[in-house]
C-alpha cells in the first residue's frame, strides 16, 4: 500500500507535466520521421562538372551513362577543369568529370583511354563513394560497348538477406527504441530522485512512514511504464507507417526489453546518488547513457570500424546487447537459445550496477 | 580545468566513433570453381584491406550470415574460368546480410567494385579469349584525384562537425537551464526585483556560456590540427566571424527555451528535442542533398547546417567570405529573429 502511494505521486509527477509528457511521446516519433525519410546513406544525384575536350558523339555517350546510372547530375559544363575547385569552394558540386581530346579515337583504336574524375575530398566518404561509382560508371560503358558475349557476367545482382529493399528504418527503429528506452529509464529516473534532493523533498520522504526501499520501487515503476509507452510507439510507428518487418515473437521480445530496462535504470539510480543536482544529473546521464548509447552502440556507426578501444567501451555498452535483441527479434525472427547470451551479459552488467547504486544510496541515506 | 578535458575527451572518443567507414568487411568467398582464375579472384579479397576474409568450411550460406559471421558472401560458380566468353549463364552471386541497410549497400559497393576491377583487370587483360572478342574490347579507365583530402579520410569532416554540435550542446542547453533553475527556485524574482535590467542579466547569463564556447571551440581546433592532423587552410578571421553569429542563434534559442518552460526537465527536453532536429538536418553525417525536397527545405530553418557548412568549408578548402556569404547573412538573420524572440517572449513573462 505504501508503495503504490509512492506509485501514484511519481505517476501525478508526469502527468501534471504535459509539455514533458507531449515530449516524450513527439521525441521518438521526430527521430523515427527524420530517419525513415531523411538519412540515407545511399547517394544519389551528386551534383558534378563535365569538361568534355573531345565533343564527339562517345563523348557525350559516356557523360550520359553517368547522368543515366542515377548517381549523377550533370549540372555544368566547363571549359576548363581548373574550374572544378571554385565551384567544390562554393560547395556547387561534388565532383568533376575530365573527357580527353581524342577520346573517341583512342576508345576506337587503343586498348585502354584513361578519363578524370576529380572529387572534393572534404567529406571523405562522399568522394570515396563518387570514386567508386564513377568505377562502376566507366566499367559498365566498357563492357556495354564491348562484345556481347562478356556482357553477362558484369550483371552482378546483389541479394540482401534480412531486408531485401533495404530500408535504413528498419535498421533505424530498433536503434531508437534501444536510445529512448535508456532517455526514458535513465535520465528521468536520476532526474526526478535529484530533483527531490534538489528542493529538499527527498528528507520529507524519507521521514514519512516508507522504506528506502519502496522509494526507490515506486518512483521506478513508472518510468518502466513510460519507457514500455514510447518503446511501442516507436515500433507501432515502425509497422505501421514504415512496414518494418516483424518477424519474431512480441513475447521474447517483451522479455528482452524488461531485462534491458534492469541496467538502465540501475544506471539512472547511480547517476541519481552521485548527482546533488538536477542539471548535473543530466549532464552525467547524457555522457554516461545517451551519447555512448547513440555513438558507441552500433546504431548507426559501424563497431567494426573502430579502433580496439572504442569496440572495448562498446562491448560494456548495454544498448549493445539490447540492439542485438531486438534487431535479431524484428528483422530475423531468431528464437530465444539465440539471444540467451546477449540477455545474460545484460542481467550481470545490471547486477553490478545495481549494487554500487544500492550501497551508494545507503551511505546518502544514513 | 575540466573546460578544457572535456572537449579533448569528447573529440579523442566521437572523433574515431562518428564515422561511417566501412572497414573489416567480414567476407567469405565461396569458390566451387577452383581454378587458377577463380583463386586470383579469391586472392585479390584477401589483398584488400577493406576486407577480412572468413574462412569458409562446408557450412552453407545461409548459416555463416544467420550466425552473424559473415557479412558478404561471394559465390563463384563451377565452370566460372571455362565458361568465360562462352555462354553467358555464368555468374557470380554476391549475398549480404542487409540488417544493417547502409553498412550492407557500403559492402557490397565495395564488393562489386572488387569484381569490377578483377573483370577489367584480370578477365580482360589476361584470359585468353578467342580473337574477335579479344579485338572488340576496350576499356575506359579511371584516373581518380581528390582536392583537399588525398587520402580521403573521414576524419577530416567528421571532427569539424563534431566541434558545431559539441558548441551548440553547451550553449542551448546550459543557457536554457541556467535561466530556468532560477526560475524554478524562485531566485529569478528576487534578481528581478533588484536594480539589474533584464538587459544585463541576460548578458551576464549568457557570456559565461559565448567565453566558455570559444575556449572549447579553440581546444576542439587545436585537436583536430595536431592529434588528428586536420589541415586548416583557410582564415582564422573568417572563422572568428561566424563562430559570434553562430552563438547568437544557440544563445537565442537556448534563451527562447527558458521562457517557454517552467521546469528544467521541460527546458531539457525542448532543448535536447532542438538539438536532435539540429544535428540531424545539418549535413552533420548524411550530406542534405540526399534528402528528400521537404527535408531539404526544413534544413534552411536550421542554424546547424550553416555553421558546419562554413567550419568545414574554411577548415579544408580555404572557402573565402564571398563563397560563404550565404551561409553568413542566414545566421545573422536567424540569430537576430530567434534572439529577438526570445527577448520579446522574456519581457511578457518577467514583468
Amino acid at each position: 500500500m505504501r508503495l503504490w502511494a509512492v506509485i501514484k505521486k511519481e505517476f501525478l509527477h508526469i502527468l501534471r507535466d504535459p509539455r514533458s509528457l507531449a515530449i516524450i511521446v513527439l521525441m521518438p516519433l521526430l527521430m523515427i520521421f527524420i530517419f525513415g525519410y531523411a538519412i540515407d546513406l545511399d547517394l544519389k544525384s551528386i551534383p558534378i562538372a563535365v569538361v568534355d575536350g573531345d565533343r564527339t558523339a562517345a563523348s557525350r555517350s559516356l557523360v550520359s551513362s553517368f547522368t543515366e546510372s542515377g548517381y549523377f547530375e550533370v549540372r555544368y559544363y566547363l571549359d576548363n577543369a581548373a574550374d572544378f575547385e571554385h565551384f567544390f569552394r562554393a560547395g556547387r558540386i561534388k565532383g568533376g568529370l575530365t573527357i580527353p581530346r581524342g577520346f573517341a579515337k583512342s576508345v576506337a583504336t587503343q586498348f585502354e583511354t584513361p578519363v578524370q574524375v576529380i572529387v572534393d575530398g572534404s567529406d571523405g566518404n562522399v568522394g570515396q563513394t563518387i570514386l567508386h561509382y564513377s568505377e562502376a560508371v566507366l566499367a559498365d560503358y566498357s563492357v556495354r560497348s564491348g562484345p556481347r558475349q562478356l556482357q553477362p557476367l558484369v550483371e552482378l545482382r546483389p541479394r540482401f538477406w534480412y531486408n531485401e529493399s533495404l530500408e535504413s528504418v528498419n535498421f533505424i527503429v530498433p536503434g531508437l527504441v534501444a536510445i529512448i528506452l535508456m532517455m526514458v529509464s535513465a535520465l528521468l529516473t536520476s532526474i526526478t530522485i535529484a530533483r527531490e534532493k534538489e528542493t529538499g523533498t527527498l528528507e520529507q520522504l524519507l521521514a514519512a512512514p516508507v522504506r528506502p526501499i519502496e522509494i526507490v520501487i515506486g518512483k521506478v515503476i513508472p518510468y518502466i511504464a513510460l519507457a514500455l509507452l514510447d518503446g511501442l510507439i516507436i515500433i507501432g510507428a515502425g509497422l505501421l507507417i514504415f512496414g518494418v518487418p516483424f518477424r519474431g515473437s512480441p513475447a521474447l521480445l517483451l522479455a528482452g526489453t524488461l531485462i534491458y530496462l534492469f541496467p538502465c535504470l540501475a544506471l539512472g539510480l547511480l547517476i541519481s546518488t552521485l548527482a546533488k543536482t538536477q542539471q548535473v544529473a543530466m549532464m552525467q546521464a547524457l555522457i554516461i547513457t545517451i551519447l555512448p548509447s547513440v555513438m558507441l552502440s552500433g546504431f548507426i556507426f559501424p563497431v567494426a570500424s573502430m579502433p580496439k578501444f572504442h569496440q572495448f567501451l562498446s562491448s560494456i555498452i548495454p544498448a549493445t546487447y539490447y540492439l542485438r535483441i531486438i534487431r535479431g527479434v524484428l528483422l530475423k525472427g531468431v528464437h530465444a537459445a539465440a539471444l540467451a547470451p546477449d540477455a545474460l551479459i545484460l542481467l550481470c552488467i545490471g547486477m553490478v550496477l545495481m549494487v554500487v547504486a544500492v550501497k551508494k544510496f545507503k551511505i546518502k541515506l544514513d | 580545468m575540466i573546460i578544457f578535458f572535456m572537449p579533448v575527451v569528447q573529440l579523442l572518443i566521437l572523433g574515431y566513433a562518428i564515422n561511417l567507414d566501412v572497414k573489416r568487411i567480414e567476407l567469405a568467398v565461396f569458390d566451387q570453381d577452383r581454378t587458377e582464375l577463380s583463386r586470383a579472384l579469391v586472392g585479390k579479397f584477401g589483398a584488400n584491406s577493406y576486407f577480412e576474409p572468413v574462412a569458409m568450411e562446408d557450412q552453407d550460406a545461409a548459416s555463416l550470415l544467420d550466425a552473424g559471421r559473415a557479412d558478404i558472401i561471394v559465390k563463384i560458380p563451377r565452370n566460372f574460368a571455362r565458361d568465360i566468353g562462352a555462354r553467358d549463364n555464368t555468374e557470380i552471386q554476391i549475398l549480404a546480410d542487409a540488417e544493417n541497410s547502409n553498412i550492407a549497400s557500403i559492402a557490397v559497393g565495395y564488393t562489386q567494385g572488387l569484381l569490377r576491377q578483377f573483370w577489367t583487370g584480370e578477365v580482360f587483360r589476361k584470359v585468353k579469349l578467342q580473337p574477335h572478342l579479344r579485338q572488340a574490347l576496350h576499356l575506359v579507365s579511371l584516373r581518380p584525384q581528390a582536392y583537399y583530402n588525398p587520402e580521403l579520410v573521414s576524419v577530416f569532416y567528421m571532427v569539424p562537425g563534431i566541434v558545431v554540435v559539441l558548441l551548440t550542446v553547451i550553449t542551448t542547453l546550459l543557457t536554457a537551464l541556467g535561466i530556468v533553475r532560477e526560475k524554478e527556485m524562485g531566485t529569478l524574482e528576487q534578481l528581478m526585483v533588484t536594480p539589474i535590467g533584464k538587459f544585463h542579466f541576460i548578458v551576464g547569463k549568457t557570456l559565461p556560456f559565448v567565453i566558455i564556447a570559444f575556449i572549447e571551440m579553440s581546444v576542439a581546433l587545436l585537436v583536430g590540427t595536431v592529434w588528428f592532423g586536420i589541415p586548416f587552410r583557410g582564415s582564422l578571421a573568417l572563422l572568428a566571424l561566424a563562430a559570434p553569429l553562430f552563438l547568437l542563434t544557440t544563445l537565442g534559442v537556448g534563451l527562447f527555451i527558458s521562457t517557454i518552460s517552467g521546469t528544467q526537465q521541460q527546458a531539457l527536453f525542448f532543448a535536447w528535442f532542438f538539438m536532435v532536429f539540429g544535428m540531424l538536418m545539418s549535413g552533420f553525417f548524411t550530406p542534405i542533398e540526399n534528402m528528400p525536397r521537404v527535408f531539404q527545405l526544413l534544413t534552411y530553418v536550421n542554424p546547424l547546417r550553416y555553421f558546419m557548412t562554413i567550419i568545414r568549408a574554411v577548415f579544408l578548402k580555404d572557402s573565402g567570405a564571398q563563397d560563404l556569404a550565404g551561409e553568413i547573412l542566414a545566421l545573422m538573420v536567424f540569430g537576430l529573429v530567434i534572439f529577438s524572440l526570445a527577448l520579446m517572449r522574456f519581457r511578457k513573462r518577467i514583468v
